[in-house]
């Protein structure tokens, strides 16, 4: 452990301070320290390089042609235009892929592959917190992590590093934060290769926040998205009524997922210039995910985590309440079909249908709610305009029987 | 290790109640098969009888995983198609066994649930313990089982091994129990091939006790 800790310390410019001597803190990377190491159109050199390169092209075939990956040419042509703009050199040498996984993660292969889970789209407010995720991916890329990463694990002959890498293989295998995309070909061994050291990490933020002010998004969205994450963590084990114990493997390892938070704080406002304009650009990432937002909403709230779906929801709620948000929030409460629930999602229904958004669907639990209240004739209504809205619902078969019995 | 397990179960499953499928991926005591005659047979907790047209296998439970109330069965392996019994599932049980902490829950079934909100029970038992990541509702419509008012709810999914599946599960809750036979098999071929087997399957479903 503490050698690999030496290492990220070299990684990390010599800035010495922060480690303790037991090696149990990285210091923080000066953003203005992190210029990319590779320049357009780069191609690998050395033998191993090269060869792990192909092993990599054999995997984006692969994610390529998955049926996981969202056909939306509109939303994939956006997620190239982000990844163009926080790239820095390299920023026409990437590849994104979006695949339907509803899970916080983001992998950036080292061939400029980059895959993004749609859980991730979900729980980003605008486009300064996405694309502060992209960079850091992106920096990865401009800094060759992968192979530094490869190297350092081959060059280390401890056993810690012998367990390190099982444990990345088992991350993998297990799935933790990555959804089921592990179970793509090889890919359960080479995630191995996406757990960066802390060092590396640091590097990423560091080269992330910076990427991200020179475009002109505010570089404390990346801030936000970790505080976002920590804070769905903890309410997600509250529901379970348990501490918050869940690896975040897009961030890697580390002691204290606060003091990583507050790096990125402090780097972003070493980053930001006096009199400089930064934006959050919410408008513009309502107008590319707003479509898709139903469907990345309904695939998490089906997964009854409670705590994580109710802390997305109030989270996207801040920048103002609608329709589907609160359809959403009943639905966390019905499917959390604990005693009392039952009310608070009658009452979450009762207020969606209010909106001129709220999805077809409210209306017709809205219905079934107050038929199960015995009040048969309010839940007539509702069913009704369920079907006026939706006349081809699949269930309208059953909704019509409920109407007449 | 059983994190891994159940991660490597539940990923290559897809389907079924019990979340055991995977043959040989996981070596955790599979193969476990009886085979089915096709003359009536009593399914489950011993409550409901069913008659299948021809032999079918007979999954055996997993200790960790199943319920006494779900017994499932298969003619081409797991992974391709199966049926699953729910015989009598109790008001505040679940369809599989699972622990208070999980993250993600199948909920459970509560006697006065309304026949969507036992299709959308379902649907989260696919996506939390099946890997599944895109599920659409097909039809929800009024159909009579075990000489009840009850439902048949049609549904199509993509799971996590990139395939896609379909189903129908014919349900009605008897005395406060829900009673409910599930089919599901890959879109492609085995959906169809084995459909009329479970048509007579659930159409000669009855209740002794």
């Amino acid at each position: 452990m503490t050698l690999l800790d030496r290492r990220s310390l070299l990684i990390a410019g010599g800035a010495l301070a922060a480690a303790s001597a037991t090696g149990t803190a990285t210091a923080r990377v000066p953003p203005s320290s992190m210029v990319p190491l590779i320049g357009p159109g780069y191609r690998p050199v050395d033998a191993d390089e090269r060869g792990m390169w192909q092993q990599m092209e054999r995997v984006e075939e692969e994610i390529a042609g998955s049926n996981l990956v969202v056909q939306d040419a509109a939303l994939a042509g956006y997620l190239k235009g982000l990844i163009g703009k926080v790239g820095g050199p390299a920023a026409r040498d990437f590849r994104i892929y979006l695949v339907r996984i509803p899970d916080f993660n983001a992998l950036m292969f080292p061939t400029g592959m980059a895959v993004i889970f749609t859980g991730l789209l979900l729980r980003m407010r605008n486009e300064a917190q996405l694309a502060g995720v992209i960079a850091h991916e992106a920096a990865h890329f401009l800094r060759k992590h992968q192979i530094r990463q490869w190297r350092d694990m081959r060059t280390r002959t401890d056993i810690f590093a012998m367990l390190a890498m099982g444990a990345g293989i088992a991350g993998g295998a297990a799935g933790v934060n990555t959804g089921d995309i592990s179970q793509l070909g090889q890919l359960g061994t080479i995630l191995s290769l996406l757990r960066y050291n802390r060092g590396l990490e640091a590097e990423a933020d560091a080269m992330g926040v910076r990427l991200l002010a020179e475009q002109g998004y505010d570089p404390r969205a990346m801030a936000e998205t970790w505080a976002q994450l920590i804070a769905e963590e903890k309410l997600s084990a509250k529901y379970r009524r348990k501490r918050r114990h869940r690896d975040i493997s897009l961030f890697g390892t580390h002691p204290s997922p606060e003091s990583r938070m507050a790096d990125l704080r402090l780097s972003a406002a070493d980053v930001m210039r006096p009199g400089a304009t930064y934006d959050a650009r919410h408008a513009s990432y309502l107008a590319a995910i707003g479509k898709i937002r139903p469907t990345l909403l309904d695939d998490q709230v089906k997964l009854n985590d409670p705590g994580a779906s109710l802390y997305i929801v109030n989270n996207l709620a801040q920048d103002g309440w609608n329709g589907l948000l609160r359809y959403s929030e009943a639905e966390i409460y019905r499917l959390h079909n604990r005693a009392g629930f039952d009310e608070h999602a009658a009452r979450s229904y009762a207020v969606a249908v209010q909106y001129p958004d709220a999805p077809a669907d409210a209306w017709r639990w809205h219905g079934i709610m107050l038929s199960k209240a015995g009040r048969r004739e309010e839940s007539r209504a509702a069913l009704t305009r369920y079907l006026a809205l939706a006349p081809n619902a699949p269930d309208a078969a059953f909704v019509r029987q409920m109407l007449v019995s | 290790m059983t994190r891994i397990k159940l991660a490597i179960l539940t990923a290559a499953t897809a389907l079924s109640l019990s979340a055991c499928a995977g043959g040989a991926v996981s070596g955790l005591g599979f193969g476990n098969y009886a085979l089915v005659r096709a003359r009536e047979t009593s399914v489950g907790n011993g409550s409901l009888r069913v008659a299948p047209p021809r032999e079918w296998n007979r999954q055996h439970g997993q200790l960790f995983v199943d319920i006494r109330e779900v017994e499932d069965w298969t003619l081409n392996g797991p992974l391709l198609d199966g049926v699953s019994f729910v015989t009598g599932l109790k008001s505040g049980a679940t369809l599989v066994r699972q622990t208070r902490r999980d993250d993600r829950q199948v909920p459970k079934f509560r006697s006065n649930m309304t026949a969507p909100e036992v299709a959308s029970m379902l649907e989260s038992l696919f996506r939390v313990r099946g890997g599944t990541v895109d599920f659409k509702t097909l039809g929800l419509a009024p159909r009579s089982f075990l000489g009840q008012p009850g439902y048949q709810f049609d549904f199509e999914h993509l799971d996590s091994d990139e395939v896609w599946r379909r189903g129908r599960a014919v349900g009605a809750t008897v005395n406060g129990r829900l009673y409910l036979i599930l089919y599901d098999a890959a879109r492609a071929h085995y959906y169809n091939a084995a459909l009329p087997d479970f048509e007579a399957i659930a159409t000669s479903a009855r209740v002794v006790r």
